[in-house]
């Protein structure tokens, strides 16, 4: 029984791997009872529902800043109102991925950093590269983090192929952001769209404060009795200043900026109107460059002085840790593979996307060849920046992209082109298929955790694979199906 | 909590109630001067800018000295740091930094009079309704005020909000005081009834001056009723009493800090004293101690709560516990 007129009227997956409609043009099982669900909704009722969504976000204050004109202007990060689901047994696979991956980056980055750089040894990656990157941190040496933790927020981000293959685009492992968002999405979904969470059984997302406070107590130095966490932000100026003073609020815990703390005898306190108060692990959301001016930049006022000392002595915890950049190198990236089969002596369950290393002769001459077919990345860039898309891009720009690789084939790599699969996108009284990714974050506390789902971004343009929130993109709520039929009462 | 967070709090409720008074105390004299000779007006103005302790500023912008140009810089001048729209301009900084910790309701409070503030026509508000925005000011830090009363937990922090409201509403009733009662003594009897309610409306307090001391024109008794009263909410000595509550819970528990010290202090002087001495001894000399007392209180929480370091902070050299070894 369907409404005289569907929203999903028209829908067409025009060849693209379509999240929803399967390839005999049905719903997939674990998606037909939301679209049943929509399609009971009117377009009027559903625009009525995307008002009560935009007042909701904005009188909570769930903005980013976009720069440029005097006092930036607070946008809002448009949340599609078609949630993106995930079945419990592609979750399965997804998660046993991500725990690998991470578990095996874990104790690359603590081999590297405070261990016998055995990876370099055996040559499963060049000692060259390693130094090479500019996410390398000398700085970093000697300096433990208690149980390797290293990347204790990771956010990994994985994209699905032309034939639904999982696979992982790149590593975020210095300060990935955008977990707010995944809380805040669910919040709106639940209040929004109440009638189409229905009888299945979603995981929730909402223990995310409590499970990133208690991996970051785990990491605290072994002296610290009643660990003190606080959240390290550059200030309100900065545009990720929501998530900061979210996940304070979240975990409980103090939201300081550099000038709050002070070491002294290599000891880090934080400045209180009762005085000077201990704090044993920093949840920073700062860049390396700017954590502490003694070693790194000494014009950063964002930082604080004597900090890594205070670190290196293990009297406090710094997470992430210092000098992950260098393992989400994209170059690097191409490594990770060879790095689970080597640390772990497991086959990696989620595959890269093919890359192509362009210091090697044979590679780097067939991808010249090549650039019109294939997208080239800066290896040190992150959020879509500076790179090209072979097949979008002119004449001009793929000749000056050959230059540029010619000129410095470590800075770049090469990826085959990702048909990024589609989801059903709310488009004025329509659907129309935009192409999403999935960042899913994943704790290493005391066992590594992935949290169900993680932010799925979508690019709100016609067309477009650019999914970044400065560039037209949106989000989904992002739900992951438990096997568990949901009790009789039992809350979404 | 947070020294930095506690001393944003604190200067958010001084520049709220400092916008507040400046508006209070031009509102009053721009309309008692309406009908003076244009020579006592430059007088009154004059020693406006006085006790507001902005003269020299304002002698070195080199504007002539009448009701526009004072109006205007005591409202408009982004380097006044009394000016009207600048000071409420750093208690929405002050409470942006504190985004955190003060109620959405509040924030939104302080923000949406910021912003009403910049989406004005201010210059045509001077020229043709000053009475109106003086109004609007008012009403809207009573707003704010009234929304942090009902929606605020009574943690530390409200205590620091406070503690800065009541500080810079002691100090700035002191000056309305200073600025209006020479005045008031030196006008003929006749005169003193208009001069006197213009001091006590701009306190909101001409209603409850006349339950206490019906149709009493005698300036003494404005004096003890804007100085000493315990039940009005503008007088100095309720302000004072008031942060001084605040001031003993923040602590410590066991003793009396320096804040807390000088601060009863000064506040046991006000209750002891005689008003007919006072006004025969020098009622400026007194106003002139109050505030410098306040401003000493001040100082004494800054060092006490926002700069309490209890050990010496010197620059630690990096001295790396092993030499760095790298894979090069």
């Amino acid at each position: 029984m369907s409404p005289a007129r569907s929203i999903f009227d028209g829908y067409d997956p025009q060849g693209f791997f379509d999240e929803v409609i399967g390839p005999t043009s049905l719903v997939r099982a674990h998606y037909r009872e939301v679209v049943e669900r929509l399609s009971l909704l009117s377009p009027e009722e559903l625009s009525r529902r995307e008002r009560l969504r935009d007042r909701a976000f904005r009188s909570a204050g769930i903005t980013f800043t976009l720069y440029g004109e005097g006092d930036g202007i607070e946008r809002t990060f448009p949340m599609d109102l078609v949630p993106r689901i995930i079945p419990a047994d592609e979750w399965e696979h997804i998660e046993a991925g991500l725990i690998q991956r991470v578990t095996a980056l874990n104790q690359f980055l603590d081999d590297l950093y405070v261990g016998e750089r055995a990876a370099v040894k055996d040559k499963i990656v060049p000692q060259w590269l390693i130094v090479s990157s500019p996410g390398f941190e000398r700085h970093a040496f000697g300096i433990p983090v208690p149980r390797g933790a290293r990347c204790l927020v990771a956010g990994i981000d994985i994209v699905r192929d032309a034939a639904g293959t999982y696979r992982v685009l790149e590593d975020n492992l210095r300060n990935p952001s955008g977990i707010s968002y995944v809380l805040e999405n669910r919040a709106a979904m639940t209040r929004v769209l109440p009638t189409l969470f229905g009888s299945q059984h979603i995981r929730s997302v909402d223990h995310y404060g409590a499970s990133l406070l208690s991996a970051l107590r785990h990491v605290a130095p072994a002296a610290a009795g009643d660990p003190t966490v606080v959240v390290l932000t550059p200030g309100v100026f900065n545009s990720a200043y929501f998530e900061h003073a979210f996940l304070a609020r979240q975990m409980g815990v103090e939201l300081v900026e550099g000038p709050d703390l002070v070491v002294d005898e290599h000891v880090v306190f934080m400045r209180t109107t009762r005085g000077l108060e201990r704090v044993d692990v920093i949840y920073r959301r700062i860049d390396d460059d700017f954590l502490d001016p003694v070693p790194f930049r000494s014009d950063s006022v964002l930082g604080v002085p004597g900090l890594l000392a205070a670190a290196r002595a293990g009297n406090v915890t710094i997470a992430n840790a210092i000098g992950n950049g260098v393992a989400d190198d994209k170059a690097v990236y191409a490594y990770v593979p060879d790095l689970i089969r080597y640390y772990l002596n497991e086959e990696p369950l989620l595959p890269n996307v093919d890359t192509y290393i362009l210091w090697d002769e044979d590679q780097r001459s067939m991808c010249r060849e090549r650039l019109d077919e294939l997208v080239v990345k800066p290896v040190s860039a992150s959020g879509g920046y500076g790179m090209m898309i072979g097949p979008s891009a002119s004449d001009a720009e793929i000749e000056l992209f050959r230059k540029r690789i010619d000129a410095n084939p470590r800075g770049y790599i090469a990826q085959e082109v990702v048909q990024l699969s589609r989801h059903p996108t709310l488009v004025g009284d329509h659907m129309e298929g935009r192409h999403i990714d999935l960042r899913p974050f994943v704790l290493s506390g005391e066992q590594v955790e992935v949290i169900p789902g993680g932010l799925t971004r979508v690019a709100l343009r016609r067309d477009s694979l650019v999914v970044n929130s400065s560039q037209g993109g949106g989000s989904k709520d992002t739900w992951v199906l438990s096997e568990a039929p949901r009790a009789q009462g039992e809350a979404p | 909590m947070l020294a930095r967070h506690a001393e944003s709090l604190f200067w958010t409720g001084r520049y709220l109630e400092r916008a507040e008074d400046t508006a209070r105390i031009l509102d009053v004299t721009y309309h008692g001067l309406l009908e003076s000779p244009p020579h006592e007006a430059q007088q009154s103005w004059l020693d406006l800018l006085v006790v507001l302790n902005v003269e020299k500023d304002f002698v070195r912008r080199k504007l002539p000295l009448d009701a526009s140009a004072v109006s205007e810089f005591l409202v408009l001048d982004p380097t006044a740091g009394g000016a009207i729209v600048s000071a409420v301009g750093r208690a929405r900084e002050n409470a942006r930094s504190v985004r955190e910790l003060v109620s959405t309701e509040f924030w939104e409070a302080v923000n949406s009079f910021y912003l009403e503030l910049q989406a004005r026509d201010l210059h045509n508000d001077l020229t043709q309704q000053p009475y109106e925005l003086y109004g609007l000011v008012k009403r809207r830090c009573q707003t704010v005020a009234g929304v942090a009363a009902e929606t605020m937990p009574r943690d530390d922090g409200w205590r620091f909000l406070m503690l800065g409201w009541m500080l810079e509403r002691a100090e700035m009733t002191c000056r309305l005081l200073n600025v209006r009662y020479s005045e008031l003594a030196s006008v003929a009897e006749v005169d003193r009834f208009h001069v006197l309610l213009g001091v006590l409306k701009s306190a909101s307090s001409s209603e409850a001056f006349r339950k206490v001391y019906g149709a009493s024109m005698d300036p003494a008794h404005l004096v003890e009723f804007l100085l000493l009263a315990r039940n009005i909410p503008r007088s100095v000595l309720y302000c004072l009493r008031q942060a001084e509550k605040d001031l003993l819970r923040l602590g410590p528990a066991d003793e009396l800090g320096p804040p807390q010290r000088l601060l009863g202090r000064i506040r046991s002087e006000l209750e002891f004293l005689d008003v007919p001495e006072l006004l025969t001894d020098g009622l400026h000399e007194m106003l002139d101690h109050i505030q410098a007392c306040v401003r000493e209180v001040a100082n004494a929480i800054a060092f006490q709560y926002f700069r309490n370091l209890q050990v010496e902070i010197t620059p630690v050299a990096f001295t790396p516990a092993a030499e760095p070894v790298g894979p090069d």
